[in-house]
Order: structure tokens, then sequence, then C-alpha cells
């Protein structure tokens, strides 16, 4: 009966013994185990007490010994001096109080802190270090944005591969359809020369690319040229072009038509494309044939699902 | 602007900062065209004596300096040392290296003459100069109410209404024929000089600036470069003033010994008197004035020295500060001051002269002083930027330099860099680079001069060769380079710059109480600092700035101005002083930029433990004989200890040779034979000892034979050394003065060596470090820094314990000058800051703890009594 006594009253919702195991059963939680489960064996331990001396005594790497200045001057520099010193005590009995300043109470330059101290470990100009700050961030929030993007199609990743790879293939025909085209619409060896200008938007396409790859050659060529060249020969020079009849070449920089035909999505110009060589030419880009007439006999239809 | 803490010049030495050499403003740097930088001799000193207790006989300076010559013809001619000579010949012959003191400690033959030991390098003092001059300390401190002057009744002036003058009235008395001040009729030359003083521009404002004058007691007045403030104002006033009748003086601070020089003479000049006169100055080292003089120019230091002991400034009417924005720790301290004095004073009245744009400030601090402007005489600057940042600051300087060489119109070009490795090295890139260009694209010849404060004179002046003329005459133009440190800045002028290119960066000097450390690191500079830069391309006419960064980072990330010297440095010297200028209320003191309460903290406790203050931040008897000394706390302690330890003779030198500028030259050219001379001089146990092996090595009558060859054969410093023999003079007059003892063990005795160290401990006991396990590291006590001994030591056994001269933080946590001293020494010279019970855990704790056993141990086998 002494027992009950150091009991508490009833009143306190106390668990009995019995309910705490059941609730251990139920909430269990598995410790790390505290030490050697079973004892260490003679040599386990000898292996480990050397391990533990030599790890003390190996000296530090210069790197690892900066790293360790680097730390301790920063910590030591981020902490106030403790109120306890007697330079605290000295100023204490002149009314001063911690948080307060120096010098006249009315001014405000008054500096609470020591001035820090910044380490410049590089030859940055003024305003580098910030620069690459906000570049960073500025990445970071892009690479942040396409991973969003990317989480959302995290699922469908074998379907946009998929997507891709069509595009491609698209993109593909729809530059053979052009060539295709081009055979069929453009003037003979012999004939007049059709300024870029005026061939059919189709494949304008297809003329544009060629001039620029041969422009590049040529500047190329040139700058090889020049190098070897005497500085005194001056190249060619805007009367000269105009004289030997090369001036055209830059007329049709500015081809809105056919700026906003290559906008388009490649499904839509491979449509298009198609469409063109069946109602002009009677040709099927699928069949890969010129027929005798609109009818065009014997062709499956218009779409290359229709081919198969 | 320059805020560089300008040791020198605050009138007390500071323990010297080898490491601050980069941005130290050498005023031999400052107008060098007045004065020759040769004659100047910048380094060191003491504070004024004169008006000490014991003033020298006055001599005229002239007799000094025969008497000095004679002194040094004798010494020279001497028998006694040409015997000595042959002597320590004799020693040379059985000992390969006379310089490896240590090897001396068992000497074979003992020498009966004390006289004849090089190494006691005190003893040849006596036979040399004995009285060195500066000693026309006394000149200006006759009783003021005593003086007379050269102004009669019937001059004009007499008859002038004190504050109530007008520039017309002035003008009239100028006009002369006789000298308003001296009665003398006037000199062509004066008349001349009067024209040309007449076009200044504060010379339009003088009505103006009278009025304010004598309306105020507080006055601020602005003005730029070039405005005539600095020689026109100080002589507006005497007219207005009128000292010689109050019998007062007009005092004008300079923070820098040159220009309080330059200035004096310029002015002398101009009111047609004698240097000395009417117009004189006063550095530490000379006191250049009379019962005559009115107007004194001084460092801000001097007039605070001169404060400590005439505490309401009473001999003076009124006190310019000029150049208050370079905000010297001198002048902060004394703009407080000033504040206070002119309560107790209403007749005092006070100008502050700033060059810049934060009047505004001084205006408020001053109670809303009056302000007055006026506008320099400089040409427009106009100010490019980088459209980016720049990757890499000096690679884009030198770019830049290359580019303005190859396709800007004639005029030189100023660079800014930040330190003397990379301005040599830049200066290395630029010739080479244009080179070609002068190859390859046909552009003129191009110069290139280095320029930092631990540049020797000679090279330094090579900055005012003429730019070189085009290499065929109608060529491209020919011009010059200079690769400067911010000296450049402010410090000296450079006619002929039109380009100046600035980086935007500076090695600033920061001292941090909480770890206790100076860093001196590249830092961005100020707003005003650039401004300032800027200016110096408009000089001579329109030139242009080219800033190596943006537009924005200019507006963003520069501070307004530079940190003034206040919030910099270690303030324990400082509060010595205040302490003597009779400052009791530290904590309130009224400075225009208050530094963080931890620097004070700490300024406190140092001094508490070096028992300069007592536990109530009372001065105490050491304290007060400590501020005598012109020297940091610390060092002063020591050398005030000195005698205990029986070598004060010694730490005399070695306290005179901590004061000055790095006595150890090594030039990049010859690093390696620089080096293998010093470790001729080098003592196993460290810096300090290896540095006093050389003064003594320097006094001896070989070295004195021909000093300058001397030093130039062992890769020393001659100004240095000379200037450290002046400092040890000045030193041991205070010290003689003040009845501390001169005592030497004989340098065979075994203790020589060890009582100079245990000395240091006396001193240095806040700056030691204890070696770290096994590495090569050490960690400072009590703050646990990890730092390592700085490359230029000659200390080589291994040596648990250090005393150090600094700790600097440059590319990593360095230690400099050190030597090793034993934990006993340290326990027993210092106990209260090594009371084992204030150390935490660590390696430092457990170490004292074990010596402090084995010391046990020692004397209980050795029985009761002192070890």
């Amino acid at each position: 009966m002494a027992k009950l006594t150091t009991t508490p009253p009833p009143s306190a919702p106390k668990p009995a013994p019995d309910d705490e195991e059941e609730d251990d059963y139920m909430s269990m939680t598995i410790h790390e185990p505290t030490g050697p489960l079973e004892k260490e064996t003679y040599t386990a331990r000898r292996i480990r007490i050397q391990r533990e001396s030599e790890a003390r005594s190996r000296s530090k790497s210069k790197s690892e010994l900066a790293a360790a200045a680097d730390l301790a001057r920063d910590s030591a520099l981020s902490t106030a001096l403790p109120s306890t010193s007697k330079g605290f005590q000295m100023m204490a009995k002149l009314g001063f109080k911690p948080g307060n300043t120096l010098g006249s109470s009315t001014n405000t330059h008054a500096r609470t802190e020591p001035l820090g101290v910044v380490v410049k470990e590089d030859r940055g100009g003024v305003g580098m270090e910030n620069e690459k700050k906000r570049k960073f961030r500025e990445e970071a929030a892009a690479v942040e944005g396409i991973e969003k993007r990317q989480k959302a199609e995290v699922g469908d990743y074998r379907e946009r591969v998929g997507r891709e790879r069509e595009e491609k293939r698209v993109e593909g025909l729809a530059w053979a359809a052009m060539r295709v085209l081009e055979g069929l619409e453009a003037p003979g060896e012999g004939a007049e020369k059709v300024p870029s200008g005026k061939v059919n938007v189709l494949w304008r396409g297809l003329v544009r690319e060629r001039k620029e790859k041969e422009r590049e050659r040529r500047a190329r060529y040139d700058l090889l040229q020049s190098l070897s060249k005497n500085a005194s020969y001056a190249e060619e020079d805007e009367q000269d072009r105009q004289a030997l009849g090369r001036e055209e070449e830059d007329v049709e920089e500015e081809d809105e038509e056919l700026d906003a035909f290559i906008a388009l999505e490649g499904k839509e110009r491979l449509r298009r494309l198609v469409g063109c060589l069946r109602e002009k030419h009677f040709y099927c880009f699928w069949c890969k044939c010129k027929y005798e007439d609109e009818s065009m006999d014997g062709c499956p239809g218009m779409e290359e699902d229709d081919h198969d | 602007m320059d805020r560089r803490p300008n040791s020198q010049e605050n009138g007390r030495f500071k323990r010297r900062k080898t490491a601050d050499m980069e941005t130290r403003s050498d005023p031999l740097l400052t107008d060098m065209r007045e004065a020759s930088p040769v004659s100047s001799d910048d380094d060191g000193g003491v504070k004024l004596e004169g008006y000490y207790n014991k003033p020298a006989a006055p001599k005229q300076e002239k007799e000094n300096a025969d008497v000095e010559s004679k002194l040094l013809q004798s010494h020279d001619d001497s028998g006694s040392s040409s015997k000595k000579r042959q002597r320590k010949e004799e020693e040379h012959d059985s000992k390969p290296n006379p310089y490896l003191v240590h090897q001396y400690e068992k000497p074979t033959k003992k020498e009966s003459d004390p006289k004849s030991n090089p190494y006691l390098a005190h003893m040849y003092e006596d036979e040399e100069v004995e009285d060195k001059g500066y000693n026309g300390y006394s000149h200006g401190y006759g009783k003021p109410m005593n003086r007379t002057n050269g102004v009669s009744d019937a001059s004009t002036l007499a008859r002038f209404p004190r504050h109530k003058t007008t520039a017309a009235m002035a003008k009239k008395a100028e006009d002369g024929p006789y000298n308003p001040f001296s009665g003398k009729p006037l000199s062509s030359q004066y008349v001349n000089i009067l024209r040309t003083r007449r076009n200044l521009p504060v010379h339009q404002q003088r009505d103006e600036f009278l009025r304010m004058y004598q309306k105020s007691q507080f006055l601020v007045f602005v003005g730029e470069t070039g405005s005539g403030k600095t020689t026109q104002i100080p002589q507006f006033i005497l007219f207005d003033d009128q000292p010689h009748i109050q019998r007062k003086l007009v005092a004008c601070t300079q923070p820098r010994r040159v220009a309080a020089m330059s200035v004096a003479q310029r002015v002398a000049n101009e009111m047609d008197v004698n240097l000395g006169d009417e117009v004189g100055y006063s550095i530490r080292f000379e006191d250049v004035t009379s019962q005559k003089t009115i107007l004194k120019y001084m460092t801000d230091g001097m007039l605070l020295r001169e404060a400590m002991h005439d505490n309401n400034l009473q001999r003076y009417s009124t006190i310019i500060l000029d150049e208050a924005h370079e905000r010297t720790l001198a002048t902060d301290t004394l703009m407080g001051l000033l504040k206070e004095i002119a309560q107790r004073r209403p007749d005092l009245k006070v100008v502050i002269m700033s060059a810049t744009l934060d009047a505004q400030k001084f205006q408020s601090y001053f109670n809303d002083a009056p302000l007055l402007a006026v506008p320099g005489r400089t040409h427009p600057v106009q100010i490019f930027y980088t459209p980016e940042p720049e990757r890499d600051y000096v690679e884009a300087s030198l770019r830049t330099v290359l580019q303005i060489h190859a396709s800007e119109p004639e005029g030189d070009i100023l660079l800014f860099l930040t330190g003397e490795e990379e301005i040599e090295d830049a200066c290395r890139k630029i010739n080479l680079e244009a080179d070609e260009l002068v190859r390859e694209a046909d552009a003129g010849p191009l110069k290139v001069y280095p320029l930092y404060g631990t540049l020797p004179p000679n090279q330094q002046q090579r900055i005012f060769d003429p730019a070189p003329p085009p290499r065929r005459p109608g060529g491209a133009p020919g011009r010059k380079c200079i690769v400067s440190t911010n000296i450049a800045e402010t410090s000296l002028t450079i006619d002929g710059i039109v380009y100046v290119v600035d980086p935007g960066f500076s090695k600033q000097k920061v001292y941090n109480a909480r770890i206790r450390v100076e860093s001196l690191l590249v830092s961005p500079i100020s707003k005003a600092s650039a401004q300032q830069r800027a200016g110096r391309a408009g000089r001579t006419r329109p030139g242009k700035c080219f800033r190596l960064y943006t537009e924005a980072a200019f507006k963003k990330e520069l501070n307004e101005t530079t940190y003034p010297e206040s919030l910099r440095s270690n303030l324990s010297s400082t509060v010595l002083d205040l302490k003597k200028l009779g400052i009791e209320d530290l904590v309130h003191f009224d400075l225009m930029d208050p530094p963080a309460p931890e620097t004070l903290m700490r300024a406190l406790e140092e001094l508490n433990y070096l028992a300069c203050l007592d536990d109530e931040g009372n001065l105490t008897h050491l304290g007060k004989l400590a501020s005598e000394f012109p020297l940091d706390p610390t060092l002063a302690v020591m050398l005030i200890s000195s005698p205990e330890f029986y070598c004060s003779n010694e730490i005399l030198s070695l306290t005179a040779l901590l004061s000055v500028p790095q006595i150890f030259v090594r030039p990049t050219s010859a690093r390696k034979r620089a080096d293998d001379m010093k470790a001729l001089f080098a003592h196993p146990d460290g810096d300090h000892l290896t540095m006093l092996n050389v003064y003594h090595a320097f006094k001896s009558p070989d070295a004195q034979a021909n000093p300058k060859q001397w030093c130039h054969d062992h890769f020393l410093s001659l100004r240095a050394l000379q200037s450290a023999d002046n400092v040890r003079l000045q030193l041991r007059r205070i010290m003689e003065r003040e009845e501390l003892e001169l005592v030497s063990v004989p340098f065979e005795d075994k203790n020589y060596y060890t009582n100079i160290r245990r000395a240091l401990v006396a001193g240095f006991f806040m700056q030691v470090a204890k070696k770290e396990g096994n590495s090569k590291t050490y960690v400072t006590v009590k703050d646990n820094q990890n730092v390592i001994l700085h490359p230029s030591t000659v200390l080589q056994q291994e040596s648990e314990w250090l005393v150090y001269n600094e700790f600097v933080l440059t590319t990593k946590n360095f230690i400099r000058t050190v030597t090793s001293v034993k934990a006993e020494w340290l326990l027993d010279i210092a106990p209260t800051y090594y009371d084992i019970t204030t150390f935490g855990t660590g390696e430092v704790k457990n170490s004292l703890q074990r010596t402090i056993e084995k010391v046990r141990r020692k004397e209980a086998t050795k029985g009761p009594g002192r070890r």
C-alpha cells in the first residue's frame, strides 16, 4: 500500500505500464546502435587506434590549413568582444551600455560594428563580383524554369522524343519537296535568270540558302586572299562590284514573303508544297512520280498515310 | 580622399608597419618640387620637446649644422676609430662572417675595452655627436606675454580695428611701402609675388571671407586644389586677427611634414620675411619659429602634442585646420578637442579648410558653422566608363594605357594600381607592348615609371623627367606613363598628366579590434577618391579619365568617402593622448566619425594590461610616463621597463629601428643577393635581434667610414638607418629627462641576448603566437588565429613561442618580425595576461599549464627562493 501513496492522483492521465507496452508496439522507433553490438576484437581495436592516431598525426595539407585559418578568422571577425572584457567594464563606468555607440548622442555617423574585412582573391574589376552574382541568379532562374517545364513533361518523355524526331523528319521532307518543285519549275540552263525575288516562294528558301553558302565560301576565300595580299591592293570597292554585276546578291536580304513562309510549321510547309506539286504539276510527292492529268489516277491520296 | 593612416605625422610614432609601405603616404613625396626628397628626412621622429621642463639652450640652426659636420669629420679622422678598425679587422681574420653575432657568444679573445666592441653600438655615441641639434625647439616657446615684435605703433596695421578690417584696408597695408609686419621696406620680389597672389581665386572673395570670419567662431572653408587657400587664408587672417597685438599666434595645421615646411617657406617669401621670423613652421624634428613668429605652420600631430601641455591652446588666437578632408586621426582628434576648447575660450577662432564635397558634414559637426566655397582652378575632365565590368582590372588597365598611347593626342598618362609588385609587373608589360607598338604601328616612344612609397627617392624623382620627344620631327608624340599607388592621388602633383586610368582599387589598411589584425587589402576606392583621381587629369589642360568600371558600379558599389583614419586604426595611442589631454569621458568624446565601441574597448583593455590605465580608466604613473614618449604604448612600455632587464641601450636601439621604415632593401632585380646579405646579420633567435645586429654593424667604424657605400653593399636602407639613429637620439633625451637608466651588460655575458628577448616580452606579451602541433603554422594567443611566419623572417629553428611585431592580413594571415621567447617568461613577466584561468581549453592552455608545473617542480627541487 505504501506504493499507492507515491502514485499520482487518478486525475493525472498517466498511462498504465501495460498501456505503455502497447503504445511502444504501435510507434516503435529503431534506435541507432549506441555502441558496438559485440565486443571489439583485439585486432579491430588495434587497427582502430592506429587509424585514429594516424589521422591525428597527419599534417594537414596547405589548402586545408588555409581553409581552417580563413574559417577561424571569419568566425572571430563576426564575433563581438564579450562584455566581460576589462575594456567594456571601464566603458561601463562611463555610462556605456551594450548597443550604444560612441561620441555625441546626436551623431548619426557613429559605427556600431568594426569595419569588415573582405579578402579579394581575384582581379575582377569593380562591379564584377555583383555582375557575377546577378548572372548566377539569372542562370539559376533560367535553369529553374527549364526544370519546371521538364518536370511537367517528365511523364511523356517518349512522346516528346517521338515528336521531336517527327518534326525533324517532316523538315527533311519539306526540303526534299522543295528540291522536287525546283526541278520542275526552275528554268533550264540556257534560260534567262529569274531574280530570286520572283521565284516561287515555296522553294525560294532553297535559292537563298544556296546563295548564303556561296557568299560564305567567297568571304572565306577573300579572307585567305587578303591575308597573303599586300595591303596596298585595296579590295574591290563599291564601284567595282557594281561593274562586275555582283550587287544584286545583296538585294534579296529582306524577303518578308519568304520569312513568313519559313516561319510556318514544318507540317504546314510540307502540306503546301505537296499541294502545289499536285495541283500545278500533277506530281505526287509520295508516289514520287508525275501523273498525266489532274485526276492523278493511281495515286492513293493527298496524305502520306494514304501511301502505305 | 586620401585617408591613409599617416602614422608619421601625428606626432607619435607607430610601430613600424612594414606592410603599409604601399599605402603609406610618404611625406617625401609631397611637393617634391618644393623640397628635395633627399634633404627632407621623414622617417620617424620624436615629439616636440621644447616646451617641456628642460628646453635645450637655443642655438642657431646654422651653427648646429657646422658643429655637426665638424663632429662628423673629427670622428672620421680620429685615431681611435682607425685603431678600432684595425682591431676589428683582426677579428675578421679569425671569423669568416663578421655579422653572425651569435658566433661570438664565446669569444676567443676578451676585449678589455668595451668601447672597442662593435656590438655595443651605444658606446660609439659618446664620442660622436653629443647634441645633434634639433634644439631649436625652444624658439617659439618664449613666454608669450613677453614677446616683442617688429610692429611699431606707427605702422598701418596698428590702427586697424581688430576683427573689423576689410579687404581694401588690407590691400592698402599690403601695398606698402613698408612691410606691415616687420616694418622693413618691401622688396621688388614681394611686389611681383603680390601681383600673382591677387590673381588667385581666393582673393576675389577676401571681403566675403573676412565678414564670415569676423562673425563666427567656427568657419568651414572649401577650396579646391589650386585655389590658393593654404597660402592665402592664413595671411588674410593675420591682417584681421592681428595676433601680434594679442601676443598670440595663428596656427595652420597640415597632415604632412613636408607640406608644412614647404608652405611655410612659400608664405615667408610672400610676406617678404625670413622663414623662422614672422612665419615659421614646427614639425617633429624641427621648430623653426622665434619670438617674432605670428604665423606657424605645423603638423596636426604637433598641435595635438602641444595641447597635451597647454590644454586650452592659450598661445593661439586662431587655429586653421587645413586639408581636413584627409581626416587623419590627429586632425579628427583636434576637431573634437577644439569643439571643447572653443566653449572654454570664446575668443578662439577656428577655420576648417577642406578640398571636397563633404563640407556639409563639417558644417553640421561644428554646430552649423557658416560655409564659404571658392572654386579651384582646374580644367574640365571628360570621364569614360566601361560598358561591362572588367574580368581582370590589371589586364584591362594595360590595354587602356596602350590604347591611349596608340590613338590619343599628346599628353602623359597616370595609371593607378594597388601595390609594388603589381606596379612593377605592369611596368614591365607596358614596356614590352609599347616597344611592339613602336615597331609595328609607328607609335611614339613611351617611357614608363613606377611610383610607390618604398621606391628609393632618386627613382621617385624620375617621374618628373620630361616625356620623350617624338622619334622624328612631326612623328607620333612621345609620352610618359606613370604607374602609381594612390600616392599620386593627393600627396603629389605631376604636371603634364592628361589621361588618367582608374581601375577603381587601392590597398587600404584597416585595423580590426576583434582579432587585432591590421589588414592591408585591395578594396574598391570611394567616389570622392575616384573624383580626386579624375581631377589629376585636369591640372594643366582639359583631360580624360578612363574608369575601368561601369557607371552603375560607380554609383552603386563605391562608398561616398573613404573611411577616416579613426575608423581604421588601433586607438590605444589615441586613448593615451586623450587621457593626457584631460579628456575623462572617452565614451562621449565627440569625434566626427565615432568608431565602433569594440575598438575603444580593445584599446582600453590593452592599456590596462600594459598597466598604463588602472581599472577605473585613470592614467597610472607608467601611463603618464609612456605618454611622454611619441611611441605606441607597447613600445613605450617596453622601453620604460627595459632597465629592469639590464638592456635599455639595446631596447632603445630596437625601439628606434621598429619606428622607422623597413631597413632591409630587397630589390626585385637582386632578391637573392639581398637575402644573402641579410643572412650575414641573421640571428637564429629572430628578426628583432637581427635588426639589432644590423644597427650595431652600421654603427661600427667600418661602416661609418662610408655609410652610403656600406648600406648599398649590404642591401640596407641608409635613410631608414639614419633616421633610426635620429629617433634613438630623441628617445634617449626623453629617457634621460625621465631619469630612466641606460644600461647594458657586456656583450660577452651569456645573458646578453636573453635579456633583450625578455625585455621584448615586457612590451609585446599581447603579441605572442604559439606553434601548432607539428605543423609550420602558429596560433595567436587568446584570439586563436592561425597565422604563418612572413617569408622575410630569419628565424630558422623551431620555436614554440614567438613574439611578433605585427599581425597583418594580406593574402594570408602573416606575423612579421618575430623573435622566439619562452613560456616561462610570459608567465613571469606578464602574469595578469597569462592568468591561466582566463584561457579557453586548447593547446595554448595545456602548454602553459605544463610550463607552470615544470616551474613548480624546478622550484621544489631547488628549494625555497627564486629560481
